[in-house]
């Protein structure tokens, strides 16, 4: 890999680090310390990078740079220190992300913080909100944007703008998150962490060369990564860091890689290692089945020997071994005989247990391996998985600290240590070392081929060049399937990438893109759109059964209630697209229902202000819930009953009129128009144009990627209290709408509303987990709901068996969803 | 002080039990008509609560939010299931409450079949549940012949032996069998990893389905338990009987120190918190307060705790997490 020329670049850098010659800096940091609690971070630090600059920062997990780069774009405020950002101290009291962004600082942060539910361009314009000002039509100028900031560091990416980032690969998604804050006007730091941990090398080496051509246009960039090759490639300079302290602050030409890995606390790289090649024992698993069509054969594992499975990023290999843990249930991928024990890079996710212990955290392997009726002794566990704590050199003095309380590199230690723990005969290892240190790293190397010795197979997925030759043989694949095998002295960091380069150009040519059958297809836009496909059938039923109904008064009558259902559904769709849910939401229609038609009456200026300030009790609900981390479903639930108690208080049975304004506003027609499904129509396309407003791209952004929005410099506190006022809104619309239709009220007239409510939004096709959400569907869901009941009693069933029905369909078009997108899953 | 702030941080039934004990001082020195009478009768309410909550409990347990808001209805149709097949006789109180209990666990598995392998949301699915299971008892209430009870059930849900309420011993012992149930055995390590990191106990070999599955069970079976003993207590079985133990189940396992979002549960605590929901509930019976205002009343000490307990820890395993 060869850089850019770089001689003449390097004698003037040279200079350029000696202080005495030093152009402004466009960014330093002071005697930066950050603690928390009683671990110091961050220690008395100071980094001055000038423009022009490419630094690059190393160190070993725990060593402190997140934090570093964290206080740099306002995430976290130092307890110490100053940071000057073109010579102008920054007050860290109002320096958030949004200031930092202000300033030309700008992050790609290591975890990738786009949102999935939205477009590649929705997510420029959570970025960069300001980059216009359109109310109407505002996509385009960023799809625009979002075009050219790809084309910018990656040429001839060919991603389309318009997809939702959750559809891309990761790599893609990588990419995205780069070029987004690359392209950023007035960009003056650029900080990258562990850019090219998704990468393959070719667009690994576009981004480089654009940092290059960045940094001689005068851009000053930090580069965080493990990857001391592509370091001391791209940068001019590396800091290296070591326990919150700088310990090497030099021209990236005089270091070598094992220089570094000495600064950063790491011994140097062993020599190569002599190994003979491990004797094979018994076939542990197989793997077969379509993804080794290419190699023409299946593919047997055996005890003893340690099987590397690589390739370019997505191209399956996680996919392998989630097969090959699934494999005892599903044979089709391939299959094991034994236990198998897992071990992944992805802790926060896949490994800890955020509120036990360490030693907790270790033992549940070997307890989760027992029937659950087994009783456990603490003190017989914890002896038991001490040794192999031990031979992990993890500290058996921190086995009562949490889990978080460690550092990274070990509490991966403690995870390997839970799968050594179980005995299990094989051990699935998922990229175990991704951001750990080398020492740590070193040491999984010592217990794999320990492992393996005793006898056990080990399956190893990585995606480091490095360690392919910890293995003894690589499965390399390409585009989901083994396109090579590799063993013994054949294993080399260039042969796997030759072979995945060559499979996937293979796999390319003979791409065979299966199409879903017709019936399938169609079943899968069938539910997508139940709500529609619900109001079709049970319109064409009720006319087939009572031709009167298709008359404007047959609609008139029928639709009638459904105008409160549809308002109380659009409330609660906004709820769920917070991936939450307000139980509370018929029991607050009630309570407005009670007040709009007694308070109201009587003294109109009274009501109102209950009606303000019961909508102030739903943003004063969304403060809890955002402030506190505590479920909606639990506050909504506790609301409910104050909702009901006041409405309860002020009218204990029905009664009450409506407001003669309320009743206008549903007493006009246009002739031949049924004016209920005018009104319903109505508060739909209202819901649809705040849905697709800037406003509401904010609001699903926030609903499922709400670290993501926030990172970005949008306050949560405020969107959640936006979105249950609009909740409330359309609840409490909800409300005047039952009055209106009734002409009465009553404090029970609301309860049966939250089931009808959750289920038009189910039926709508809306995600329960938040960010995706229909508002037409939501629509078409309330109004099928509101005419099954019709339907019921036009068909002579007891009204006993409404709730029934509508409970079952909501079942049943959620399980089957849920069946069509497994389906989808496996294919 | 940080020594009790450690150990109540540890145990977390501690802040519970204080308010139970700081509400009753409080009540026997404003009032004189709080008598070892009522206190009977205060204990017998919370039993009744703390069978329907321990199974809350272990829904909640098992993470994301999870809650089972189809114990109301399990509740009430309990109570119309014994009524109806027990008839008065203590001959048949098997067959009743056996069909009573199958009826409840048939009900979790069902709710734990929608959830594991349907992958619907517990909160969906326990509430269209609970709207079927209103549907179901609306039709059995058409067919409800007498109120009469089992005499033995009688005893156990009304009788006492010395000044103890018999059914309050009762809930001790499901209290003790809970309690072991989560810290002794490897199910109740299972359960908790499940609650904390479904993904991460799935991998670590946790066999995460059967946990749930069985939450949900014990969810069911409790509530239905509850709804029998209820019927006897009370002589009969009305529609919405169920209905304040949906809050309430919620209530006493936020209260007694449970994080809602699961992974750590405590049975004492749980059996603390119904304690102290039912002193709430009978304080404002004293206070003659109306009926609205009791509802609003609850609603708002359950958020009020929610807000200020217990998410402090949650917050601080996110952050760093």
């Amino acid at each position: 890999m060869a850089g850019p020329p770089r001689t003449a670049a390097q004698a003037a850098l040279a200079d350029l680090a000696s202080p005495a010659t030093a152009a402004a800096p466009v960014v330093a940091l002071e005697g930066i310390t950050v603690a928390f609690g009683p671990t110091v971070a961050v220690d008395d630090l100071s980094l001055a990078i000038r423009p022009g600059e490419v630094v690059g920062l190393v160190g070993a997990n725990g060593a402190g740079k997140s934090t570093l780069m964290r206080t740099l774009c306002g995430a976290t405020a130092p307890d110490r220190g100053r940071l000057l950002l073109g010579g102008r101290q920054v007050d860290f009291d109002t320096y958030g992300p949004r200031e930092a962004h202000a300033s030309g600082v700008r992050i790609v942060w290591q975890e990738l913080s786009l949102c999935g539910n939205l477009s590649v361009a929705e997510n420029v314009f959570i970025d960069r909100p300001d980059a216009t000002t359109t109310r109407f039509a505002w996509r385009a100028p960023y799809r625009r944007l979002a075009r050219a900031g790809l084309d910018l560091v990656f040429p001839d990416a060919g991603i389309a703008v318009d997809r939702p980032v959750e559809e891309l690969p990761i790599g893609q998604r990588q990419m995205v998150e780069i070029a987004r804050a690359a392209a950023a006007p007035d960009l003056a730091v650029l900080i990258l962490d562990e850019p090219t941990s998704s990468l393959d090398s070719v667009r690994s080496r576009q981004l480089r060369d654009h940092i290059r051509q960045r940094a001689d246009a005068g851009l000053a960039v930090i580069f965080i990564s493990h990857k001391l090759a592509e370091v001391l490639d791209v940068a001019d300079r590396v800091f290296v860091m070591r326990n919150g302290r700088a310990v090497l602050d030099a021209v990236a030409a005089d270091v070598t890689s094992a220089g570094l890995v000495e600064a950063m606390g790491g011994s140097a790289p062993a020599p190569e290692r002599a190994r003979k090649a491990s004797s094979r024992g018994p076939v542990q698993a197989q793997i077969d089945g379509p993804q080794v069509s290419p190699l023409g054969h299946a593919v047997q594992l055996h005890a003893g020997e340690i099987v590397g499975i690589a390739g370019l990023e997505g191209d399956g290999q996680k996919q392998l071994l989630q097969g090959l843990i699934g494999a005892r249930r599903r044979l089709a991928t391939g299959s094991r005989a034994s236990d198998a024990a897992y071990v992944s890079g992805d802790r926060a996710r896949e490994g800890v247990f955020a509120l036990w212990p360490v030693a907790a955290n270790i033992s549940i392997g070997r307890i989760a391996r027992r029937p659950g009726w087994s009783l456990l002794s603490r003190a017989a566990e914890r002896a038991a998985v001490q040794p192999e704590a031990e031979r992990l050199d993890l500290d058996t003095g921190r086995f009562s600290s949490n889990i978080l309380e460690l550092s990274g590199g070990n509490q991966q230690k403690a995870l390997a240590a839970r799968a050594l723990a179980t005995d299990a005969p094989i051990l699935l290892l998922d990229d175990p070392t991704r951001g750990v240190d080398i020492g740590t790293k070193r040491k999984f190397y010592d217990v794999a081929r320990e492992a393996a010795r005793d006898g056990k197979l080990v399956i190893w997925h990585t995606t480091e060049g490095a360690e392919y030759r910890e293995c003894d043989r690589v499965l390399v694949m390409a585009a989901g399937c083994i396109v090579a095998e590799l063993a013994g002295a054949e294993i080399s960091e260039e042969r796997v990438l030759a072979a995945a380069f060559a499979g996937r150009q293979a796999a390319g040519e003979t791409a065979v893109t299966d199409k879903p059958s017709r019936m399938r297809r169609l079943a899968v836009t069938a539910l997508r759109n139940a709500a529609m496909v619900g109001l079709v059938l049970v319109c064409a039923a009720l006319v087939m059964l009572n031709p009167l109904v298709a008359s404007v008064f047959g609609v008139d009558l029928l639709l009638g209630p459904a105008v409160a259902l549809t308002l109380i559904a659009l409330a609660q769709m906004f709820i769920v697209g917070g991936s939450e849910i307000d139980l509370g939401v018929g029991a607050f229609a009630g309570l407005v229902n009670v007040v709009s038609a007694t308070l109201l009456v009587t003294a109109p200026l009274l009501g109102g202000v209950a009606i303000v300030a019961a909508l102030g009790g739903y943003a004063v609900m969304a403060v809890i819930i955002r402030l506190r981390a505590v479920p909606a479903i639990v506050v909504t639930l506790g609301a409910s009953f104050v909702w009901y108690g006041l409405g309860y208080s002020i009218q204990p049975a029905p009664g009450g009129s409506a407001p003669a304004w309320l009743r206008a506003m549903v007493d006009w027609s246009i002739p031949g128009v049924p004016t209920p499904l005018v009104l319903i129509v109505l508060f739909g396309v209202v819901a649809v144009l705040i849905h697709r407003s800037r406003l509401g791209t904010v609001l699903r952004g926030f609903g499922a990627s709400p670290l993501a929005l926030e990172r970005s410099g949008w306050s949560p506190l405020r969107y959640t209290v936006t979105r249950y006022l609009i909740a409330g809104l359309f609840a409490a619309g909800g409300g005047l709408a039952i009055t209106a239709m009734n002409g009465a009220s009553d404090v029970n007239a609301g309860a049966g509303y939250t089931l009808l409510g959750v289920a038009a939004v189910v039926l709508g096709g809306c995600r329960l987990l938040g960010g995706v959400i229909s508002p037409a569907g939501v629509v078409a869901g309330a109004v099928t709901l509101s005419l099954i009941g019709a339907l019921l009693g036009a068909l002579g069933v007891s009204t006993d068996f409404n709730a029934a029905v509508q409970g079952l369909l909501m079942i049943s078009v959620l399980a089957l969803r849920a069946a069509v997108e497994r389906e989808e899953d496996s294919t | 002080m940080t020594g009790f702030l450690a150990f109540a941080q540890r145990q977390r039934w501690v802040w519970a039990a204080l308010g139970v004990l700081v509400l009753w001082v409080a009540l026997g020195l404003a009032t004189e008509r709080f008598s070892l009478h009522s206190v009977s009768g205060v204990a017998r309410s919370a039993a009744f609560l703390t069978f329907v909550a321990l199974g809350q409990m272990f829904v909640i347990a098992t993470g994301r939010g999870n809650i089972d808001l189809s114990v109301a209805s399990v509740v009430t149709l309990g109570a119309f299931t014994t009524v109806t097949l027990a008839d008065g006789d203590d001959a048949r109180l098997p067959l009743a409450l056996g069909a009573a209990l199958a009826m409840g666990a048939g009900v979790g598995l069902l709710n734990a079949f929608l959830v594991v392998r349907l992958k619907i949301a517990a909160m969906i699915a326990t509430l269209a549940m609970g709207y079927v299971l209103a549907t179901a008892t609306l039709i059995v209430n058409r067919q409800v012949r007498g109120f009469e009870t089992a005499p033995l059930l009688g005893w156990i849900a009304a009788g006492r032996i010395g000044e103890v309420p018999v059914i309050a011993l009762v809930a001790v012992i499901g209290v003790v069998l809970a309690a072991f149930v989560l810290n002794r055995t490897a199910f109740g390590q299972g359960l908790s990893a499940t609650g904390q990191n479904l993904r991460a106990a799935e991998l670590a070999g946790v066999p995460t389905g059967q946990s749930i599955a069985t939450a949900f069970v014990v969810s069911g079976t409790a509530a239905a338990l509850t709804g029998a003993l209820l019927s006897a207590y009370v002589g009969g079985a009305f529609l919405d009987m169920g209905a304040p133990y949906l809050l309430q189940s919620v209530g006493a396992v936020v209260l007694g120190g449970s994080l809602i979002f699961g992974g750590v549960s405590t049975a004492l605590g749980t059996m603390f918190g119904a304690l102290l929901l039912v002193l709430i509930v009978t304080t404002m019976q004293i206070w003659r307060l109306p009926t609205g205002a009791q509802d609003v009343v609850q609603g708002i000490v359950i958020i009020t705790v929610l807000a200020f307990a217990g998410a402090g820890l949650v917050r601080r395993a996110r952050r760093r997490g």
